[in-house]
């Protein structure tokens, strides 16, 4: 095994992360704030068909990312409208986005494309660098602006005041229903450039293969914060390039290697979940003058 | 008594969102609709010849909806524990598949052959739930995470059995991979000839089988399992909050456990029809989706296992409007996709909306 060999192995692994580590941090501001987000993998499937449709129509992929960050958030404004407002269960909620999710990406697909499970193909795509989509790179920074945001700004305190005691924050003049908008609304935009960094070159049904799960998970074992999350996410990210990149060398069935990811999930879930604490109102409502 | 008509006011309009949902996006389809430039009348009249215009159609419906009222049932029953067992998709590949090696390997008469492969079936679909019930009710861990993962795992596992140690195909043949054939004694038979003479003019081709006798046996059994016995109340108890089941004394974590497996067991059932009527042999091509169905189908009859009669027949009516819809008008068949999340979500914040005024009218009554 050379080096450069090593290289791609490490490169690829960034870009096949992505997608997870993207909306798994969008899971942390929507959870810290308290509010469960199950939708991220709905919100994905949504985001990455408007991102292609974005990039043909306007002829540039960064007009497509803008695209799939409003929808992105228009998708968690549902997700936000119904658990902060109408207090709808956090989880019923997101089942329910994640089936309209499937039916609204084929429509619009239909709609724009005239084909109902893959859209045309999408020629304009982000510049690569290191042979891989150049938008994972952003990762980096992107998780440390996050932790940034969540622990060294007065907005981050406040989010987290309202997923820990929303009670005690209501009392202290915090806008409760204000943050968990904020909240919910980040992890939409979050999606968006998850998706983008998923394969921007074309829109297919089932794309998003359960990344959006496999980000939650990545949000309980990175324990709630950005960067603990995005280093999940590689994990997970890791073992899905180990398959693809071996999948060929290892005498094992393909449909073990395949396996693999999510029995580390469980195994790492079941390993880890006792030393880590969600924020206590995390998934619940809050209703102003209860009792 | 106008005290009594009142609080039966009250009850009704706690009861009434899944019909105000319904209504209110049958109007956004409607919209919808207008929205493509097709004319409504047309569309309804598509679905309504698709689905309801004849004896056929409706027992095509009612066909239809049988695998969706299993669906549904097992996630009635992990919900009213409190249980969010998004694993039935699971549950049901690997429930099917055991009993279909029960179906395949075993030589018994019919009388019990079949009872054997549907007990099989559902041993395999709870044994199947029992490690994320485990990991659960031990160590915490939220069950719509790992059932997930374990439906991932679920599809490449009999993925790799169908393809290898389990596949009855010859070398050379060029048909989807597949087990061996059932054996006769385990295929279900058809009720058509019952429904013919009781006057109801079921065609050959639509399949109501001993799957619809299942159906309706387990939604009894499960019926009176959650209103008639103590570990029924016990599962209740349990769904409805957990603190006061702790101090009640009520061992919450065997509670969950049970009911997940219960949940699981049943969801093994859901692809009875299919294997052992329709097809005649497992295979990992299994209609896919179903158990996400039944979570939606659940909701909509808020967890009431008569309720989701009615729902699980409107997911089936809603399936072959889709179809309707797309060979009579030109709105594509995936809107019925996007309704059917949007009758969630209405159906969903209506109830909130409902049980708050409710609660508020019962305050002004006691006050």
């Amino acid at each position: 095994m050379d080096l450069s060999f090593i290289g791609f192995f490490l490169v690829k692994g960034l870009e096949i992360s992505s997608p997870i580590a993207f909306s798994a941090m969008g899971g942390v501001f929507s959870e810290r704030g308290g509010v469960v987000n199950i939708a991220l993998e709905g919100i994905m499937t949504v985001t990455a068909l408007t991102l292609v449709w974005g990039a043909i129509t306007f002829q540039s992929i960064w007009v497509g990312l803008l695209v799939a960050v409003i929808t992105g958030m228009l998708m968690g404004l549902i997700h936000a409208v119904v658990t902060v407002t109408f207090k709808v269960d956090h989880v019923v909620s997101g089942v329910a986005i994640n089936v309209f999710a499937i039916g609204l990406s084929r429509f619009l697909c239909q709609s724009f494309f005239g084909a109902e499970t893959q859209s045309k193909i999408n020629p304009f795509l982000f510049p690569k660098l290191l042979g891989i989509n150049s938008l994972a790179f952003w990762l980096i920074p992107a998780a440390a602006l996050g932790w940034f945001l969540l622990y060294r700004t007065v907005f981050g305190l406040r989010l987290r005041s309202v997923g820990e005691n929303p009670e005690a924050a209501d009392t202290l003049g915090v806008n409760v229903t204000l943050l968990r908008y904020a909240g919910v609304l980040i992890s939409g935009a979050l999606c968006g450039v998850a998706s983008a960094t998923l394969f921007a070159d074309k829109w297919i049904t089932g794309m998003v293969a359960g990344r959006g799960f496999i980000a939650l998970a990545a949000v309980i074992f990175g324990r709630w914060d950005p960067v603990g999350a995005v280093l999940a996410s590689l994990l997970f990210g890791y073992a899905d390039t180990v398959r693809i990149v071996f999948a060929s060398k290892i005498p094992i069935p393909d449909q073990f290697i395949q396996m693999f990811p999510y029995i580390l999930a469980v195994v790492v879930l079941a390993g880890i979940v006792g030393k880590s604490r969600a924020p206590a109102w995390d998934g619940r409502n809050y209703e102003k003058g209860e009792d | 008594m106008a005290r009594h008509r009142r609080r039966f006011g009250v009850y009704a309009l706690e009861q009434s969102a899944p019909f105000i949902g319904f209504l209110a996006s049958a109007a956004v389809l409607t919209l919808i609709i207008i929205g493509l430039g097709e004319n409504p009348g047309k569309a309804f009249q598509g679905i309504y010849k698709f689905s309801l215009s004849d004896a056929a159609k409706l027992a095509a419906v009612l066909s239809i909806s049988i695998p969706y009222y299993l669906s549904g049932l097992s996630i009635v029953i992990a919900f009213r524990a409190g249980v969010f067992n998004i694993g039935n998709e699971g549950q049901y590949f690997i429930g099917g598949m055991v009993g279909a090696i029960a179906g395949t390997y075993f030589h018994l008469p019919p009388v019990l052959h079949i009872p054997v492969v549907i007990i099989f079936s559902m041993i395999g679909g709870a044994l199947w739930a029992l490690v994320p019930a485990v990991l659960k009710a031990v160590r915490g861990i939220h069950e719509v995470i790992t059932t997930i993962m374990f439906n991932n795992i679920a599809l490449a596992l009999v993925n790799y059995l169908v393809n290898g140690p389990l596949s009855g195909l010859q070398k050379g043949t060029s048909l989807e991979p597949q087990m061996k054939k059932l054996l006769p004694s385990a295929m279900f038979g058809k009720l058509n000839g019952f429904f013919r003479s009781i006057g109801w003019n079921v065609p050959n081709y639509v399949y109501l089988d001993y799957s619809l006798i299942v159906a309706i046996v387990m939604g009894v059994a499960v019926w009176f399992l959650l209103f008639r016995t103590r570990q029924g109340f016990e599962i209740r108890a349990v769904g409805t909050s957990l603190d006061v089941s702790r101090y009640a004394g009520i061992q919450v974590g065997r509670v969950q456990i049970g009911a997940f497996m219960l949940s699981g067991a049943i969801a093994g059932l859901i692809g009875l029809q299919e294997i052992f009527a329709i097809r005649g042999f497992y295979t990992y091509n299994l209609a896919s989706g179903l158990g996400f169905d039944g979570i939606a189908i659940s909701l909509i009859a808020k967890n009431s296992p008569i309720g989701i009669v009615f729902s699980s027949v409107l997911f089936a009516f809603l399936k072959q409007a889709g179809y309707g819809l797309q060979l009579f008008s030109k709105v594509p068949n995936s809107v019925t996709y996007a309704i059917q999340g949007i009758m969630i979500l209405f159906i969903v914040a209506i109830n909130e909306i409902l049980i708050r005024a409710a609660r508020g009218l019962r305050k002004k009554e006691v006050g």
